[in-house]
């Protein structure tokens, strides 16, 4: 019974979001305040009514109860119990369900903030919200029903995708939801200012951290995913450019610009019509990611769902919204008024110049996701398009905007000192130059640019950093003065400063990766093999037996030269129930480098044996990891916490302008 | 608003009418776009990478020497290691044959009869040097251009079973 | 029933919830343009604060405060004037309320309607296996067996028991895995090592690999007269190419094996054929077309005598995998279904029959 009462929940749910959609519309165009009422409480019991069919969804994996055919086709009951439970989205209509649940809870949190929102604005962003979950209920309820019964049902489930039976599984889809949903908020913002015409400062405030939000979580989910991919898939590649990685990848560079140009919009009331155009385009290539990756129109190295089908209702949600909302744009953004003013050289200009760099680095990427599938239905060419395409095109176009980011970083509002910005990093940029001269001269012959990426990163770290210390340490004296003004700097800025810093990390752990080496051998045991500073010693290679697998697994011995590092195991498995077989890499971590083991076909008698040396290759996830905790620390800043300025005026006490 | 109420704000010196300002945006906007552009129609000349299966290499006369994808069905008992990591094999789609040669491990689900996809250098006269070889990814899943080649000579039988799952 | 009234249940409290605010007698329109005054409010306190911080010049201080007590000043303008309670309003609430009442229930009944299974109770597998033993289903006795080793891998005695069954159904990596578990964990025997072997050899498609031949000898070790062993290890030297010692070695075997022991019949067959090297040998010399010609020959043959009556799960098996080689979907297919009927009263060679089906993928278009 459990099993229907949570599909009856799902369609009761499809229900009250259509009346989420609908009566508060009305009551915002009729000046109704209790229509508009309705649209909370309609989010609240919306939200209930999905986590209810979820929870019935979980209910049926922790059982095993086969007779759901969602359930037969994605778990077995030998799995451990952590992998049932992701088991439920690692699937298309489970993850589809978790997709609406987190829909449907920032709904809820929406509704429940009711201190903190204009209720206008409130009401016309629920209804917007509400249309959204009404179009994937149908989605979920009509072509992907994950309570489809079996009868008679079946005695053992078909197992879940053995790449999916991991740890990163359960993380890296729900982190990553968390952000694309997080954007339909913004999104919802967007339209309920269209509809009512009307868009300032208040609205930046309200719509902020729900921006920071989702791009937190998206941040964390893209590098949960490379990480994962980096370990799971066995080629010790972290990104590939593939169109699916993309997906992700375009809203988040959309939703850092959008971060950025909600600042502007809140400081200076400027930017108006492009921060509403860019909340409707993140969300959009959210929209646009879920189509590339449920329809399955793209060459992908991912499979996850490939039904025409689904494809077509996707892509009518996906034209309705985006069509719906620029439409709406183009009639109502005339109505918006101007705001403030800027001089060209100023913190504002810096942040446009972000944006425009931002927004044309996501449309490097769109080109290079979306022509192959153009030009093959314009030509029936097939091409596919790889790193040497955005190594390209992405990469000279973002290289200046991380340039620029340290100088902009230290601009005052409004007029700033381009003189001024430059003194004040030029010791980082020395710093960072010296750095990537004496990387050259360390590593003659090997690869120029990594040196130099590395420099770059050193500078963004060093001028987030220094920035950082001048408002700590200038026009004060002596530590307690700089303590108080440490504490009294916004959580905002110190936020902002991790999150550059980040990048840098990151792009330091990038460039380092053109010093990595690899080597490939056949072993027998007792051979070793050496890739860069490392040497593995193939010892011995058993069978064992795992729950719901049969694994060889071959242990290793890792030296660093003579020095013994530790004993180190990968293995192949082989999924009993889909007779697949995956492979497990052996990853030794060396302070912030890697050695990465990862098992071939055995033949005659040995087994092919790939080694990884991956210098530095942790800073690429720890920088992603500084920049989401630089979003969350922004959004723990009083102002959002107790987003009334009624309530924040006693607080702003602290603040010095960003 | 109108440049009247400008004047008040700013000192004549450094005063800038919206329009004005909006241009210079613009220009800038347009700047970064048309280098955008121009690296994007740049590396379209030399970094995509066309697909074929081993039938349109014979019909389209693709030249020698050319980088490209190679797809279709590795051919039962085509197999061939040699010493290392060495192996040859060769492509099918039922129509005509592309022999293989590549160097490196093998992915997991590779395997006699089941659909791939190699990038490479084609080297003319049926012959294909790989420097990557992707297999499908599960027992379901075929690359689609595999599949359309497939279709195309009339080898596919549609997919049998559940749509399989993999990253999100 | 009861399902029903739970339904009925829940659409009644999501109704009530949604008609709530209708109730809450609430007259204020939206007065949000206070708050936006207290925000400008704040922000021209923050340009005094960093004036006297020094953070910014006042001449920058002063176009700031003009700018914020201009967009005051138009924050103020936008005030809406409050719509009371009106005639109009009372009927946009009963309209809305009348809309709910309707929609809601009208949707949820038509969606779960059209795919909802009501009737089908929850299923999960602790249960079922739970349930009584007599009249349970083999494959669920199975999948508890398969649940327990994974659980204990180290009990030897289970992978004894599965390791059969696991071959009878043609898994056969599973059943040489479990074989191996069992030798592993458990005392060895003759049975369990000739089992190994002959699940290696399945495996390998009736090749007896230089790993089943070992498995073999290993059997022979500890019985030196173990028929199944010796059966193999004879074809072994066949495929060899050993023809002669192979019919010596098949010759010794039956004469140690009465003559109604059950594996007499193939040894005697095998012998014939190596002797006559009639058959195999003869159609596998034919030219490609006619070799195919004579399989199929051979195959309709088998399958005319099986659809007369009777038939053994064996050469159920033998005809379902030779339909599905040469490629006859259809025909094996109408194979299974005849084989499931005719097996009906034996629960194991019926789970035999599907998993064969399953691994065939001959089950009918199923999802």
């Amino acid at each position: 019974m459990i099993v229907e009462i949570g599909h009856y929940a799902l369609a009761l749910a499809l229900g009250v979001s259509v009346i989420q959609a609908l009566v508060p519309l009305w009551g915002l165009s009729r000046q109704d305040r209790a229509l508009a009422a309705v649209g909370t409480s309609a989010a609240l019991i919306g939200f209930a009514l999905v986590a209810l069919s979820f929870a019935a969804l979980v209910a049926s994996y922790v059982r095993s109860d086969f007779s759901v055919a969602n359930v037969f086709e994605n778990s077995h009951s030998a799995q451990p119990l952590l992998y049932k439970f992701t088991s439920v989205w690692g699937n298309h209509e489970g993850s589809l369900l978790l997709w609406v649940l987190i829909l449907t809870l920032f709904g809820a949190l929406v509704a429940l903030s009711h201190r903190s929102l204009p209720p206008r604005l409130r009401a016309g962003a629920l209804a917007a919200q509400g249309l959204v979950a009404a179009a994937f209920l149908a989605f979920t309820l009509f072509t992907s029903n994950p309570f489809r019964r079996l009868s008679p049902a079946p005695a053992e489930g078909q197992d879940l995708n053995p790449i999916l039976q991991d740890l990163g599984l359960a993380i890296h889809p729900p982190l990553l939801y968390i952000g694309y949903v997080g954007f339909s908020m913004t999104y919802a913002f967007a339209v309920a200012a269209l509809i009512d015409g009307r868009i300032d400062a208040m609205w930046a405030r309200a719509v902020r951290p729900w921006t920071l939000l989702a791009w937190t979580f998206l941040t964390l989910g893209i590098a949960m995913g490379s990480y994962w991919a980096y370990y799971e898939l066995g080629w010790g590649g972290w990104w590939f450019w593939d169109p699916v990685e993309n997906a992700s990848f375009m809203p988040w560079l959309a939703g850092t610009a959008l971060i950025h140009s909600t600042v502007v919009m809140e400081k200076r009331d400027a930017l108006k019509v492009w921060t509403i155009l860019l909340a409707i385009l993140t969300f959009s290539l959210s929209l646009l990611g879920t189509f590339v990756v449920r329809s399955g129109v793209l060459t992908s190295v991912h499979s996850f769902a490939t039904d025409p089908a689904r494809g077509l209702f996707i892509l009518l949600i996906l034209v309705f919204f985006v069509g719906g909302s620029l439409a709406l744009f183009a009639w109502r953004a005339p109505l918006l008024r101007q705001g403030g003013l800027f001089a060209p050289v100023s913190r504002e200009s810096a942040l446009v110049v972000n944006n425009i760099f931002l927004a044309t680095a996501c449309a490097t990427v769109f080109v290079g996701t979306l022509y192959p599938l153009a030009l093959e239905m314009l030509t029936g060419d097939k091409i596919s398009v790889g790193a040497p395409f955005f190594n390209a095109t992405f990469v000279p176009v973002v290289v200046p905007l991380l340039l620029l980011l340290p100088i902009g970083q230290s601009l005052a509002w409004k007029r700033g000192d381009l003189l001024g910005a430059a003194q004040r990093n030029a010791a980082a940029f020395a710093i960072a130059a010296v750095a990537a001269l004496a990387l050259i001269a360390f590593t003659r012959g090997g690869p120029v640019l990594a040196p130099l990426g590395v420099g770059l990163g050193l500078f963004l770290v060093l001028g987030a950093g220094f920035d950082l210390a001048e408002r700590v340490v200038a026009r004060a004296s002596g530590w307690p003065a700089m303590l108080s003004r440490a504490r009294g700097l916004p959580r905002s800025a110190w936020g902002t400063a991790l999150a550059h810093a980040g990048i840098g990390l990151s792009i330091i752990g990038i460039a380092a990766a053109a010093w990595s080496s690899e080597a490939i051998a056949v072993l027998k045991p007792g051979e070793r093999l050496t890739a860069g500073r490392y040497t593995v010693v193939l010892e011995s290679v058993l069978p064992r037996t795992g729950p719901n697998f049969r694994a060889e697994v071959a242990r290793f011995q890792l030296f660093s030269g003579d020095r013994e590092l530790a004993p180190l195991e990968a293995s192949k498995r082989v999924y009993t129930a889909r007779a697949m077989p995956t492979t497990e890499a052996g990853i030794h971590t060396d302070w912030l480098s890697q050695a990465y083991v990862s098992l071939g076909e055995g033949q005659d008698g040995g087994l092919a044996v790939r080694l990884y040396d991956k210098p530095l290759i942790l800073l690429i996830w720890i920088g992603a990891i500084v920049m989401a905790f630089g979003g969350a620390l922004s959004l723990t800043d009083r102002r959002f916490r107790l987003a009334a300025p009624r309530r924040a005026a006693p607080a702003a006490a602290a603040q010095p302008a960003e | 608003m109108t440049a009247a109420q400008t004047t008040r704000q700013w000192p004549a010196k450094r005063r800038m009418t919206r329009k004005q300002r909006r241009l210079s945006m613009i220009a800038a906007a347009g700047a970064v776009l048309a280098l955008a552009a121009g690296l994007v129609l740049f590396a379209m000349r030399d970094s995509i990478v066309f697909f074929y299966g081993p039938t349109e290499i014979a019909e389209k006369g693709v030249a020698p020497g050319t980088r490209m994808r190679l797809g279709g069905l590795v051919e039962t008992g085509s197999v061939q290691r040699g010493p290392g990591q060495r192996v040859a094999f060769a492509v099918t789609d039922g129509r005509s044959t592309v022999k293989v040669s590549y160097d490196g491990l093998l992915p997991d689900l590779f395997r006699e009869g089941q659909g791939v996809v190699t990038e490479g250098i084609f080297e003319g006269a049926g012959r294909f040097k790989a420097d990557s070889v992707l297999a499908k990814h599960d027992e379901t899943y075929m690359p689609r251009e595999v599949a359309d080649t497939l279709k195309k000579q009339g080898h596919w039988q549609g997919e049998a079973g559940a749509a399989a799952p993999a990253k999100p | 029933m009861m399902i029903w009234a739970v339904f009925a249940a829940m659409t009644g409290a999501a109704i009530f919830a949604l008609l709530w605010p209708l109730s809450r007698v609430s007259l204020q329109g939206f007065a949000d343009t206070a708050d936006a005054r207290s925000l400008y409010r704040s922000q021209l306190g923050e340009i005094d604060r960093d004036v006297a911080r020094g953070l910014i010049a006042a001449e920058e201080a002063d176009a700031a405060r003009v700018e914020a007590g201009r967009r005051l000043l138009r924050a103020a303008g936008d005030e809406v004037s409050p719509a009371g309670e009106t005639e109009p309003s009372l009927r946009r609430r009963r309209a809305s309320s009348a809309l709910m009442l309707s929609l809601v229930p009208l949707l949820a009944l038509l969606v779960y309607g059209s795919y909802g299974s009501p009737d089908a109770p929850d299923q999960p597998l602790a249960a079922r296996l739970a349930k009584a033993g007599a009249q349970q289903d083999f494959a669920v006795i199975f999948a508890r067996m398969e649940a327990h080793l994974a659980a204990h891998p180290a009990d030897a005695r289970g992978w004894t028991l599965i390791a059969p069954i696991y071959l009878r159904q043609g898994r056969y990596d599973d059943a040489a895995n479990a074989f191996a578990s069992a030798l592993r964990h458990g005392r060895a025997s003759a049975e369990l090592w000739s089992g190994l072997g002959e699940a290696r050899t399945l495996a390998a498609e009736g090749v007896v690999t230089a790993a089943a031949r070992e498995a073999f000898s290993d059997a022979l070790k500890l019985d030196p007269r173990n028929p199944q062993a010796r059966y193999y290890l004879a074809l072994a030297q066949e495929q060899d190419g050993d023809t002669q010692g192979a019919a010596g070695s098949l010759k010794r075997l039956l004469a140690d094996t009465p003559p109604d022991a059950p594996w007499a019949a193939p040894v005697r067959d095998r012998l014939a054929r190596l002797e006559g090297a009639a058959g195999g040998e003869a159609i596998a010399a034919l030219p490609e077309a006619e070799r195919q010609q004579a399989i199929r020959g051979m195959v309709e043959g088998l399958a005319g005598r099986l659809e007369a009556g009777g038939g053994t799960l064996a050469e159920w098996t033998r005809l379902i995998r030779a339909r599905a080689v040469l490629g006859q979907k259809e025909e094996a297919r109408q194979a299974v279904k005849t084989a499931r009927e005719r097996l009906a009263g034996d629960a194991s060679a019926l789970a035999a029959i599907e998993a064969l089906a399953h691994e065939l993928a001959l089950k009918e278009a199923a999802p």
